[in-house]
């Protein structure tokens, strides 16, 4: 079947077959790498997409089931502002994520901040737990997203400004 | 892999129409546990699907002053969202042990209830809140309280051939309550269970008393209940035995493990009515 959707902002159209996860469609049909098929059962985090602005775990989403919805992969949310105030709590922080984790824990803070704009440290480890990975200690990695907070803040509160 | 006939209903009606004239066809929304227990690159499915996530009808929640009534295909995430004024504690709790933040994004309540092969989480909670599920099919609806998907040997049984539209809590208030996940959290194993307590005091008597724990196997007993609802309290050392010894033995058809962990649990609740 031809599944239309809108991926990172733009509007595609695929064959996909009833049988395919999203997460291996997008590879094949589109080329994109950022969500990865892992596990295949929605516990390593690798393959987490934006899903009409909700995070998923693309492995468990059929993928004729993003027919007329908006689906954001961790090449499209790269380019936002958002990743980039993520990516400099993190450094800020000195959260040294690894290649295996580093996409799915920015994501992961992005959709915990949409959500609680000052989480707290149980809320972080919370969604923090969509990508679980013993690379990093927990405590930098809340400070991490603690410090992407406020930058956030920031940024929103000076365009509010404007 | 034979490439299946999913159908994308345009409301419930159509979907009911779609059932009667394909016998059998699979029903799909939130797909998580299917996606997750197949593992492998491709998802076997049945030769036809219907695909019933993004149904109007299934996707409402609203609140009457006796019940919450939550559409099949609300998410897990959305149900959290109604916030802890609409949500009786302990489904709250019990949703709140469902999967990470990302996977109750897509895994809906019905789909919860309707797993195939186990209990998951929200039915022990449901089961002590005597909740309701609505079977819809061409005949009409037909409300059946949670506890009738309970079949032989504590196995699951959901009814075949309908759909599971919506889901009714009474809101009824409850002075002591816990939950207990035993297990694995994230995803579910063999040794996945949960536990529900719920009971309910006046002027010192025990006037409700309900206990269900459910994994691959679900347990509650309704002749236990009774046999320690009307009691004062706080119940005797005496008493809380005998309820604890009643409940080992009923648990008895559960495997080893599972069967040690919930005499504990039901042991602390008693401890929670004899203080």
């Amino acid at each position: 079947m031809t599944v239309s959707f809108i991926l990172n902002g733009e509007d595609v159209s695929a064959r996909a077959r009833s049988a395919d996860r999203l997460s291996d469609f997008l590879k094949r049909a589109f080329g994109l790498s950022g969500a990865i098929s892992d596990c295949r059962c929605g516990h390593c985090g690798r393959c987490l997409v934006f899903l009409d602005g909700r995070l998923v775990t693309s492995c468990l989403v059929p993928a004729f089931g993003v027919r007329g919805k908006e689906v954001v992969t961790f090449e499209g949310f790269a380019q936002t502002a958002d990743y980039i105030d993520i990516a400099e709590g993190f450094k800020t922080a000195g959260v040294e994520s690894c290649g295996f984790c580093s996409s799915a824990r920015c994501m992961a803070a992005a959709a915990l901040l949409e959500r609680r704009p000052r989480p707290s440290p149980k809320e972080i480890l919370e969604y923090m737990s969509c990508a679980p990975c013993r690379c990093t200690d927990p405590e930098i990695i809340v400070r991490g997203v603690q410090t992407a907070a406020e930058i956030r803040s920031r940024r929103l509160y000076r365009r509010a400004g404007r | 892999m034979r490439d299946a006939e999913v159908h994308f209903p345009k409301d419930l009606a159509d979907a009911l129409d779609i059932m009667r004239k394909r016998p059998g066809i699979g029903i799909l929304a939130g797909g998580t546990d299917l996606f997750r227990e197949q593992g492998g690159r491709g998802i076997a499915l049945p030769d036809d699907v219907l695909f019933v996530r993004d149904l109007a009808e299934l996707r409402r929640a609203g609140l009457t002053e006796r019940f919450l009534e939550i559409g099949a295909a609300v998410t897990i995430a959305e149900l959290l969202e109604l916030g802890e004024s609409a949500l009786p504690p302990l489904l709250a709790e019990a949703v709140r042990g469902i999967g990470t933040p990302a996977i109750r994004n897509l895994a809906t309540l019905g789909g919860n209830l309707a797993a195939s092969g186990r209990f998951m989480d929200s039915w022990p909670a449901l089961a002590c809140l005597d909740g309701l599920v609505e079977l819809r099919d061409q005949g009409g609806a037909t409300w059946m309280n949670v506890n009738r998907l309970v079949g032989e040997g504590g196995r699951s049984a959901v009814p075949e051939g309908g759909l599971i539209t919506r889901i009714r809590v009474p809101l009824e208030k409850w002075d002591i309550f816990a939950l207990r996940k035993v297990g694995p959290r994230n995803y579910p194993t063999p040794d996945t269970a949960v536990f529900a307590f719920a009971a309910r005091t006046d002027k010192g008597i025990l006037v409700d008393f309900r206990i269900a724990f459910a994994g691959e196997l679900a347990l509650r007993s309704p002749a236990i209940e009774s046999s320690v609802i009307g009691r004062a309290l706080p119940l005797s050392a005496r008493e809380s035995s005998t309820v604890a010894e009643s409940y080992r033995a009923a648990a008895s058809f559960l495997p080893e493990g599972l069967s040690l962990q919930f005499g504990v649990l039901v042991e602390s609740a008693l401890g929670m009515l004899a203080s």
